[in-house]
């Protein structure tokens, strides 16, 4: 895809002096219509940001695939040597924390930050230079986790990290430490993205958009960025915990002074079980926002499907000691759990009923997307089984820490966000670049990961049961657990090889695009729903024209589609002749800036300094309070709350508000 | 923000957020909540003196905390005038759940910790 | 990303001139309109934003409170398990006197100033008042008053910081160091968390102040003040609740 942006020509513009002498605070000066790298390195569109966001999250997909082949081919028969202990615990730990950190997480990054401003009819985010930083920072901290490979050796204390393992006592290398400051600085890129997702889609709808006529996919997001904003932290103060006791002598964790290391387990899980339904629910909106529009019906039953996504954010937070049902807490504790654990599947079933009511009767497409949703929706399905099957405590005393969990993680992670990724890979892939993707290819990708998936992590459920443990290096021949280690190995290089085919796919679909001479796809090739549709293919840098003016649930669809007096639903127009077309003149954005990530690479400066002398800190610290100040200094025209309103006297006039 | 601008008042369909200053507390308000806090802090530190145990010492102390708290959060951060200007009172409902959450989940720890029957 | 088509070089030029044309209007002085735009809920994003950061400062805090009140207990009980003369149990006689009074010993509460303390939270709830009064002056204009009040509230946030200094050197050399005991870590991180918070208070406060001498903190600009208002309050609210729990309740 290149990135060719001409130079726009100069001689409109008024000069340069006459403009910094209004600056209110001016001091430093925005970059202007950079191009190539440079657009992307300074931008702050959030559609540019998502983009990268999701490029990133594909590239440690694959960074973080590799490892995982390494261990199933370790674990392909009994008594191998390919990887000794400490590596294979190296790469364990390392591939779970960047599937989970750098995969997951940024890929729903990534959508939110694509589609809610357009979703909700806005021009961009709500600070645009804050959501540049965010992407910075997550990607500083991700990089920098993972240069402990070369550094020392990565983290070997399970993606959870727990105490006190992780102590200076049993850990003294390096790994624990990096794992702990890059999320550490990941976490703020969260925390940013957060405020900032949700400020967007409470304060910037466009006239009309009100609640319940918000997109699922835009609800499911704003609970995500909810619990983001309350789970991180509590992930923050555990690290800074176990920070401080390894830096600076502390006790936190140190059983020798009195301490309870069942502290890090409570807190991790505070945040970690929040943390599971933040990576589920984004793929949960995009697979409700999917199967309606190919299944040719509105969504059964949206006012559940909101109410049941705002009910799991809440319950996420009573649950989370079903982790730690054999850590000794108590049978009273246990029970509180187990019950709590229970419950929170009912909103979850509620989701799953609400999607086969969509689907049945529906007069059903079944592209790539399409596939790749209704493959959510079975595997999750599979996997939230699994799940409940641990809530009944007593039984998952003898599940946990064995193989059993290994797949029931995986069915919901993989085949459940992943799946989910993919089908809005798919669905909104025409959206962002122009051009659809192979659909030939695209049901080989879904068809190979299904039956990839499925001989990967299916035989897991049998290997749990039998009894063998998770994080084990190797087996033996005589513990009856060849043959489904085998038959899991051999899944998994085909799913490592159906997995990547997307790119392929990308690949090819791109060439043939630029053959056929660049074709328009038009605004809406899928004669979709929601907003983001009404406007052109690809999505126009100022997003919207005019502020749309909302007036029902599903309201492109509404334009398109209407009752006639039979009651019978009938075609009115087509997208293209209800798209906006796409001219932004008189639109005021805002130009791009170098402080976003200027200041994000002070982080991992500062991160360097605490783990290896902290004399390396002060020229972070440094370089963070410079950027900080040229950051409050830049001129005030470009003011980020100043942006997305090139038209607010309209939207005062319609003056709705939800 | 300026309390001038006419057309901020002219459309009540469209709460611009220009004219909540308008209802916030005046100068007086501001100085009788502090005088207030001043004497909760007092009462706080003499009862932390009292001969009393248990319940009867920390209840009261856990009261006048969550009243400051409360009175600096609804007068200082405008809490009480600046939600109204939201529809309803929803947001505030929200933030309020949100903190009860937040604690009850620390309880919950905590009490994991007590009872480990 | 598709290639540039000639309605985006429009699109740049129409953005460059309507910015322009914003320029002209905003003289330092009058760019009111900037603060007039619409918002769904009818509160400024910004303050929106720092609400929902607030939030998240909520669970944060939240966490090393228990943290705090947890490892005292585990504290005190290790020292108990620790003693040879309770195992019968602590309230138990001449035993359980003794055991007391060993708790009291090793404990932070034979450390604790309260006086001094109290004094300390005077002070920061001081420093709120005059941070509500700043705010107030520079919405009806009065800048001279501005300047005092936020003056006074660095001023008295100093105060504090010079307080906790003076509190944590005490406390060392009487004993509670970092790494010592379990109590030590918990205590100084508690406080250090909110010292850090306050630090971070008088940076913006500092800014704010050189900002308004420059004239650039002015009625259009209220709400910046506000919002350094909230963070303030914020962390005098936390420091509400550490007070008690951690000074007040044994
Ligand atoms: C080709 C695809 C994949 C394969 C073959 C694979 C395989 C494995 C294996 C063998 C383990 C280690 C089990 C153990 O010994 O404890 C593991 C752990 C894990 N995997 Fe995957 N995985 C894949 C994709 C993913 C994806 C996409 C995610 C996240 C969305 C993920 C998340 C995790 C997590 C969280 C752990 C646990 C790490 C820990 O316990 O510390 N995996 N995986
Ligand atoms: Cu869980």
């Amino acid at each position: 895809m290149a990135i060719i942006e001409q130079e726009p020509s100069i001689a409109a513009l008024p000069s340069g002096a006459a403009r910094t002498a209004a600056k209110p605070l001016g001091a430093f000066s925005r970059p202007r219509n950079p191009v190539g790298l440079k657009n992307w390195l300074t931008t702050v569109d959030h559609k540019k940001i998502g983009i990268m966001y999701g490029t990133a999250s594909l590239f440690f997909l694959l960074w973080g695939g590799i490892p995982a082949l390494l261990l199933r081919l370790q674990l392909a028969r009994p008594n191998q040597g390919l990887l000794s202990g400490a590596a294979y615990n190296q790469i364990f730990t390392m591939h779970g924390t960047v599937m989970i950190f750098l995969v997951v997480m940024p890929m729903g990054a990534a959508f939110a930050n694509y589609l809610l401003p357009l979703q909700v009819g806005a021009r961009d985010v709500a600070f645009p230079r804050i959501n540049a930083f965010s992407f910075w920072v997550f990607l500083a901290g991700g990089i920098m986790l993972n240069t402990s490979w070369f550094l020392g050796g990565g983290a070997n204390g399970g993606w959870f990290n727990y105490a006190p393992n992780n102590g200076i006592t049993y850990n003294p290398g390096v790994g624990i430490d990096f794992w702990n400051v890059g999320l550490l600085i990941a976490g703020i890129g969260s925390l940013t993205g957060a405020v900032n997702l949700i400020t967007t889609v409470l304060n910037m709808r466009a006239p009309g958009m009100s609640w319940m006529r918000m997109p699922i996919f835009t609800w499911m997001t704003l609970v995500t960025q909810f619990l983001l904003l309350f789970a991180i932290p509590v992930l923050t103060v555990a690290q800074l915990l176990l920070l401080f006791d390894r830096r600076f002598d502390g006790n936190f964790f140190n059983v020798d002074q009195g301490s309870d290391p069942l502290l890090w387990q409570h807190l991790f899980w505070i945040f970690g079980h929040p943390e599971v339904y933040l990576m589920i629910l984004p793929a949960f909106g995009i697979v409700s926002e999917v199967i309606p529009v190919f299944a040719r019906k509105p969504i059964f039953g949206y006012p559940f499907m909101v109410f049941s996504g705002i009910a799991i954010g809440f319950m996420g937070w009573g649950v989370w000691a079903h982790h730690m049902f054999v850590s000794g807490i108590g049978p009273l504790s246990v029970t509180a759990f187990a019950v709590a654990t229970m419950f929170i599947a009912v909103p979850t079933g509620v989701k799953v009923l609400n999607w086969l009511a969509t689907l049945w009767g529906g007069k059903l497409i079944l592209n790539t997307a399409m596939l790749f949703s209704i493959g959510l929706v079975t595997q999750f399905t599979l996997g939230g089984l699994s799940g409940v099957s641990h809530a009944v405590a007593s039984a998952d005393t003898q599940q946990t820490d064995t193989y059993y969990i290994v797949a029931h993680f995986h069915y919901v992670l993989f085949g459940g966000a992943l799946f989910g990724f993919y089908s809005g890979l798919y669905f909104w892939f025409p959206k962002a670049f122009g051009y659809k993707l192979n659909e030939k290819i695209g049901k080989w990708n879904f068809w190979s990961m299904v039956v990839g998936f499925n001989l990967t992590f299916g035989p897991m459920h049998i290997l749990g049961l039998q009894g063998m443990p998770r994080r084990m290096q190797t087996y033996d021949a005589s513990q009856g657990f060849n043959t489904w280690n085998m038959v899991a190995t051999i899944g998994s290089f085909i799913l490592g090889v159906a997995t990547l085919s997307i790119l392929y796919n990308a690949l090819v679909s791109y060439r043939a695009w630029r053959r056929a001479g660049r074709p328009d796809v038009g605004p809406d090739p899928w004669d979709a729903r929601s907003l983001e549709w009404s406007i052109q293919s690809p999505t126009p840098e100022h997003n919207f024209d005019v502020s749309p003016t909302v007036t029902d649930l599903d309201d492109f669809w509404h334009h398109k589609y209407q009752e006639d007096d039979n009651g019978v639903l009938r075609r009115i127009a087509t997208g293209k002749e209800v798209a906006q077309p796409g001219n932004g003149e008189g639109v005021h954005l805002p130009a791009p800036s170098y402080w976003p990530l200027v200041l994000a690479l002070s982080f991992p400066l500062i991160g360097y300094g605490l783990i290896f002398s902290l004399w390396l800190c002060i020229p972070g610290v440094v370089l963070l309070i410079t950027a900080l100040y040229g950051w409050s200094l830049e001129p005030a025209d470009d003011l980020d709350d100043d942006h997305g309103h090139g038209d607010h006297h309209e939207r005062e006039l319609v003056g709705a508000n939800g | 923000m300026s309390t001038t601008t006419p057309q901020a008042v002219v459309d009540d369909h469209a709460p611009s957020h220009a004219d909540d200053h308008e209802h916030h507390p005046t100068v007086i308000t501001y100085w009788l909540t502090f005088v207030a806090l001043v004497i909760l802090t007092a009462v706080e530190v003499l009862w932390s003196y009292l001969p009393l145990d248990g319940v009867a010492l920390v209840v009261p102390l856990l009261v006048m905390m969550v009243v400051k708290f409360a009175i600096v959060g609804g007068v200082f951060m405008h809490l009480q005038t600046d939600f109204k200007i939201l529809n309803g009172y929803w947001f505030t409902l929200a933030f309020g759940i949100a903190i009860a959450l937040a604690v009850a989940v620390y309880i919950t720890v905590y009490a994991t910790f007590k009872f480990q029957i | 990303m598709a290639e540039t088509t000639a309605t985006e070089d429009l699109d740049h030029e129409g953005a460059a001139a309507a910015e322009f044309a914003d320029q002209l209007n905003d003289t330092p002085s009058d760019f009111v309109h900037h603060e007039e735009h619409y918002t769904s809920l009818g509160l400024s994003n910004m303050k929106l934003a720092m609400w929902l950061f607030l939030g998240s400062e909520v669970l944060l805090f939240g966490a090393l409170i228990s943290t705090y009140l947890l490892s005292k207990t585990r504290f005190i009980t290790e020292l108990v398990a620790g003693n040879p003369y309770v195992i019968e149990g602590i309230s138990n006689g001449e035993n359980g006197a003794l055991v007391n009074e060993m708790i009291a010993e090793a404990s932070v509460e034979p450390l604790f100033d309260i006086p001094f303390t109290s004094l300390s939270s005077f002070i920061l709830l001081m420093s709120s008042l005059s941070m509500v009064l700043a705010h107030k002056s520079v919405t009806e204009g009065n800048y001279k008053n501005l300047r005092i009040w936020l003056s006074t509230t660095m001023l008295l946030g100093a105060t504090f910081m010079a307080g906790q200094v003076y509190e944590f050197t005490t406390f060392y050399r009487e004993g509670l160091t970092y790494d010592g005991s379990l109590l030590g870590t918990a205590f100084y991180t508690l406080t250090g968390f909110h010292g850090a918070h306050v630090t971070g208070g008088l940076i913006m406060l500092g800014s704010l102040i050189y900002l308004s001498f420059k004239n650039k903190m002015q009625m259009d600009r209220a709400e910046t003040v506000e919002l350094v208002g909230l963070y303030w309050h914020f962390v005098d609210i936390v420091w509400v609740l550490i007070f008690t729990i951690v000074y007040l309740i044994p």
